[in-house]
């Protein structure tokens, strides 16, 4: 579960909004304690092109089974957690841009990334020492589910958070319980009773009585998904049996894929997994130490 | 998702928005946003997207191209609204916020250039984060391209067949790693290329001006309208029950907008 496909609107204001300054913040403190220098400037081509790859492979298709990869653990064993977080940013944001996921939830899908590509790189780095290289794919196959586990998790919790009734309503995120259709011309002179309308206004007050009548009603049958007070609430109970229940393919499926790239990169370039991007072979070439010539 | 679609459409296209200053293409976007935000009508935020495609229409976009993309989000939607909304028309709800919403960037992307969208994020973010940003935009058509090449290299080969999927996944994460290897050495080759321009961190993208002043009062106009619309749905009583109208209205301006665009072909 790599990123969330919440769309804009559904989440409540408070909630997205303190993803976004979570985000910044993380964002900054990746600028302060990440590369800096001439060993900065190296890694802005490294992180561009990292990003690239997991948007070209978000939108590729393992055939036949018509599912998209994210390959968020591979971008986090070669950059790391601080350059990760600055790649899981820029990745978010460019998926926003083309209706991939909303504008608003881009902070906390920039966490969730972020989450994912730290906590594939220390699981993956660990294994490795502990198992040693030849064991790399299975231990990348095994950091992909954790990772995806967990962040999985957080996301039932985003949802969860999202789903008190209190949130939905004081925001204004959801509520259309009051939807209903009315001829604006019933009280003038063409009242032609259309869609509902017509009624006169000596009858509204019944009306209104039963309308609350059939909402408490309604009110009952939704049971804890809906509070008096508060509006409709998002199910949690029944979002996280669907996420938990789909999930584990996704997982198995990223899994095996990320286990066979790493795999594969560690035959033909093991420092690239063992040690990252930016080994001493990789570091700022001589003259850049000021930067350009 | 085909991303050069979208570059092609954005740096090719001379419609009335592409035109129009990014900045105020922003602020309309961010104004629909607000709307997609605080809507709690189904029929009003129809209105506004139905709207919002005749709009598209009227300008010429590439229609066909734009509407799977800015219906993609809304396969998620679905799953997310059947798996926690507590009922239809709050699932339509949903399922449309999704659609406006990615409705709304999909446009800003079809008639603005990249560099463009992100240079005000380049201003407020640190240097390496906003170059990255632009190098990424950079990169994203070069490997988008290779893993064309590859896929198409791998199917020549006979390696991807629905007969043998276990053969076709080894043969495409294969050449998902050849990829990855290859955009590793294409960053080290754009950092070479770097430092021998002189680059000392801090790209520089000049704002486009805009030549259409008209377009950029519709576009701020069209957001402020959508955020109003959705605003007086949501708290004004005496609307209730007749947001159907808005409905009606955004259906009445698509079928205008597709035959306005038609009659200026």
């Amino acid at each position: 579960m790599s990123h969330i496909h919440i769309p804009d609107g559904v989440l409540p204001v408070w909630l997205w909004l303190a993803g976004w300054i979570a985000a910044v913040t993380l964002i900054g403190l990746a600028a302060r304690f990440g590369p800096r220098g001439a060993a900065a400037r190296r890694t802005v081509p490294l992180v561009g092109a990292v990003s690239a790859l997991v948007l070209v492979t978000m939108s590729t298709e393992i055939v036949p089974i018509a599912y998209h990869i994210n390959l968020t653990v591979v971008a986090g064993v070669l950059l790391g957690p601080w350059l990760g977080a600055i790649s899981a940013f820029i990745v978010v944001l460019t998926l926003s841009l083309l209706g991939h996921g909303g504008i608003t939830v881009v902070g906390l899908n920039t966490l969730m990334i972020a989450t994912e590509m730290a906590l594939g790189w220390a699981l993956v780095r660990g294994g490795a020492r502990l198992l040693g290289r030849a064991r790399i794919a299975p231990v990348a196959a095994v950091a992909t589910v954790l990772t995806l586990a967990m962040t999985t998790t957080l996301l039932v919790g985003v949802v969860a958070l999202a789903g008190a009734g209190a949130a939905t309503r004081d925001t204004g995120a959801l509520d259309p319980e009051t939807l209903e259709f009315r001829n604006p011309f019933s009280d003038g002179v063409i009242g032609i009773g259309l869609l509902g309308g017509g009624h006169d206004h000596e009858h509204e007050a019944e009306d209104d009585d039963a309308h609350d009548a059939e909402h408490d009603e309604a009110d009952e049958d939704h049971g804890h998904a809906v509070d008096d007070d508060h509006g409709p609430a998002l199910d949690v109970g029944r979002f996280a049996a669907v996420v938990y229940t789909l999930g584990p393919i996704g997982w198995l499926i990223e899994a095996l894929v990320t286990a066979a790239i790493l795999g594969y990169v560690a035959r033909v370039r093991p420092a690239l997994v063992l040690d990252g991007a930016l080994t001493a072979e990789h570091r700022p070439r001589y003259g850049d130490e000021q930067g350009g010539h | 998702m085909d991303v050069t679609a979208v570059d092609r459409s954005a740096v090719n296209g001379a419609s009335a928005l592409h035109r129009a200053a990014p900045r105020s293409k922003l602020v309309a976007v961010a104004l629909l946003i607000c709307a997609v935000v605080v809507a709690t009508d189904p029929l009003a935020l129809a209105g506004v997207t139905l709207a919002l495609l005749g709009a598209a229409g009227a300008v010429r976009l590439p229609l066909r191209q734009m509407l799977p993309l800015a219906l993609y989000p809304a396969l998620f939607a679905v799953i997310f609204a059947l798996a926690a909304a507590p009922g239809p028309v709050t699932a339509a709800l949903i399922v449309l916020k999704a659609v406006t919403a990615a409705l709304g960037v999909v446009v800003l992307m079809f008639t603005t250039p990249y560099p463009q969208v992100f240079a005000p994020i380049q201003r407020v973010t640190p240097t390496i984060v906003g170059d990255a940003l632009l190098m990424t935009y950079r990169s994203l058509f070069i490997l988008a391209e290779k893993s064309a090449d590859l896929m198409r290299a791998v199917r020549l080969r006979a390696g991807v067949s629905a007969r043998q999927p276990l053969r076709s996944a080894q043969a495409t994460t294969r050449a998902l790693g050849g990829l990855l290897l290859y955009s590793f050495d294409l960053s080290q080759r754009e950092y070479d290329i770097l430092r021998i321009r002189g680059y000392e961190g801090g790209f520089r993208v000049t704002p486009q001006s805009s030549t259409a002043p008209a377009a950029d009062v519709a576009a701020i106009v069209f957001g402020s309208l959508a955020l109003a619309l959705t605003l007086a749905a949501r708290s004004l009583p005496a609307l209730a029950g007749l947001t159907w109208m808005t409905t009606l209205a955004g259906l009445a301006l698509l079928i205008a907008g597709l035959l306005l665009g038609r009659r200026t072909r």
